[in-house]
């Protein structure tokens, strides 16, 4: 579904070029939910946010469902329709209201007429428990509870492949399970999943493959009861070892 | 003048010969003036802030771009360099002599307006968050109609009490217009006053009108920005 090949990105910065991906090569399978982890500044969420171009490759390819995303004269418009993307901050749009947030981008993009997209919304909405929230705007809602529509938003679009750039790192404690539980949710339905995150336990009943980026790297990959009970390189034996304490 | 009493000179300045509509008449060219320059002025303000933006933001700048942004460039320097009444004159005596003295005024106060609504508008796209860009893009939405849906409904929100205040300062400015003969609510005054030789009741009037269409403006700003924060409200 998703396949990127040597995928390298520098930014150019007034303190000079930083190379933050050093040849990544990967691909992600139908169905599959591959979850990302990594030091800070290790490189993983440009990794993914190299996924639907919202970084741009210096170099190497992207392929989505057998398209190369990244080719001159690609509609990327089009492509991300089909990619939902979930963010640290959440990002709702302040100025509307949550089923407003919901069907703006399927009415806009004529992918549902306003009654289908309203009633979508709904749905979804009442999935995640958050259907008396239709009419409140963002800022009256709990950081937990905006991650979650954050979530639906996204699903709104119909997208093939999920991307989570660390979906609860923003959250207070209490309030993490209520995200991971609808994205454990959305994984047991068959979505495709890419999620960068440091919650290990997600990591260990959702994945079905966990990477290890540092330096810009895939430094490791396995399966979750593989990589964390007998991970290979060392650092990803220091980097375990340091976050499960 | 001294030994008048301050009742003749009132009726004078004002009832006699129906003088109070020098004001009236004058208040509503200046109303007028004001309302539709500021028109003008947001309009050229949003296009002038969408190019600049677009071009510090786009990586390939296309010919087109650079010279947008450079013509851009070049009116704010000159609007912003040279004074009001110089350039109401230069409109009136030199580029547009034979037009309606009110639609002069009106395009030339649109004009400068326009370039300060511009860079009000410029930092109200650039205070909303890159990640409102980040997650409209995400969604499937175009540069465009992430802008138009997104961006610039926060950013208005953002900028609004500075927009308003343009408002309220463009209605003061407004007061030059006499220069080029255009009867606005100062000129009337000073009609007035050249027909009676009393300059004090007439300005005093002239002042506490602009002074209470002011109060008034300040009022409606509170009630937007009410209405604007509904959003922000817990």
């Amino acid at each position: 579904m998703i396949s990127v090949k040597n995928l390298y990105k520098t930014f150019h910065t007034l303190a000079g070029d930083v190379e933050v991906l050093k040849g990544i090569d990967c691909q992600i399978a139908k169905g599959e939910k591959v979850v990302i982890v990594g030091p800070s500044g290790s490189g993983k969420s440009t990794f993914l946010r190299c996924m639907n171009l919202l970084e741009e490759p210096t170099k190497g390819e992207i392929w989505f469902d057998g398209q190369q995303i990244n080719a001159p004269g690609v509609n990327i418009d089009a492509v991300r329709a089909g990619m939902g993307m979930v963010f640290q901050h959440f990002n709702l749009f302040p100025h509307l209201t949550v089923k407003k947030n919901i069907t703006l981008a399927p009415v806009m993009l004529k992918k549902q007429s306003h009654e289908e997209a309203e009633e979508n919304a709904m749905r979804l909405l009442k999935r995640i428990g958050l259907e008396e929230k239709a009419e409140a705007y963002p800022n009256q809602l709990s950081g937990g509870q905006k991650q979650r529509i954050a979530i639906v938003r996204s699903l709104a679009m119909n997208p093939k492949v999920m991307l989570f750039d660390e979906p609860t790192s923003a959250l207070d404690p209490e309030m993490v399970g209520e995200v991971l539980a609808v994205m454990k949710e959305l994984a047991e339905d068959g979505m495709t999943m890419a999620v960068v995150t440091h919650e290990m336990n997600f990591a260990k009943e959702v994945a079905n493959r966990v990477l290890f980026v540092d330096d810009g790297q895939i430094l490791e990959e396995n399966e979750p009861e593989a990589f964390f009970s007998n991970p290979q390189n060392p650092r990803t034996q220091d980097f375990l070892s340091k976050i499960l304490t | 003048m001294g030994d008048r009493s301050l009742a003749s000179r009132l009726y004078d300045d004002f009832i006699n010969q129906n003088r109070y509509m020098y004001l009236v008449r004058g208040l509503g060219n200046t109303v007028l003036i004001t309302i539709f320059a500021l028109l003008i002025g947001v309009i050229i303000g949003v296009i002038i802030a969408l190019i600049r933006v677009n071009y510090h933001q786009s990586r390939k700048k296309s010919i087109l771009l650079r010279i947008a942004n450079l013509v851009c460039g070049l009116y704010l320097t000159v609007i912003r360099g040279t004074p009001m009444v110089v350039q109401l004159m230069i409109m009136y005596f030199v580029i547009w002599a034979s037009g309606a003295p009110i639609m002069i005024a009106i395009v030339s106060f649109g004009l400068n307006s326009g370039a300060y609504v511009a860079e009000v508008i410029r930092s109200g796209i650039q205070s909303v968050d890159r990640g409102q860009t980040e997650a409209g893009r995400s969604l499937g939405l175009n540069a465009h109609q992430t802008m138009l849906n997104i961006i610039l409904p926060q950013a208005f929100k953002n900028v609004a009490p500075a927009i308003f205040n343009e408002f309220i300062v463009l209605l003061k400015e407004t007061s030059v217009a006499g220069y080029v003969g255009i009867q606005d609510l100062t000129k009337g005054g000073d009609i007035i006053r050249s027909i009676t030789y009393d300059a004090f009741p007439p300005l005093l009037v002239v002042a506490a009108v602009y002074l209470v269409i002011v109060i008034l403006l300040t009022q409606v700003l509170h009630v937007i920005e009410g209405r604007l924060a509904k959003s922000d409200l817990r």
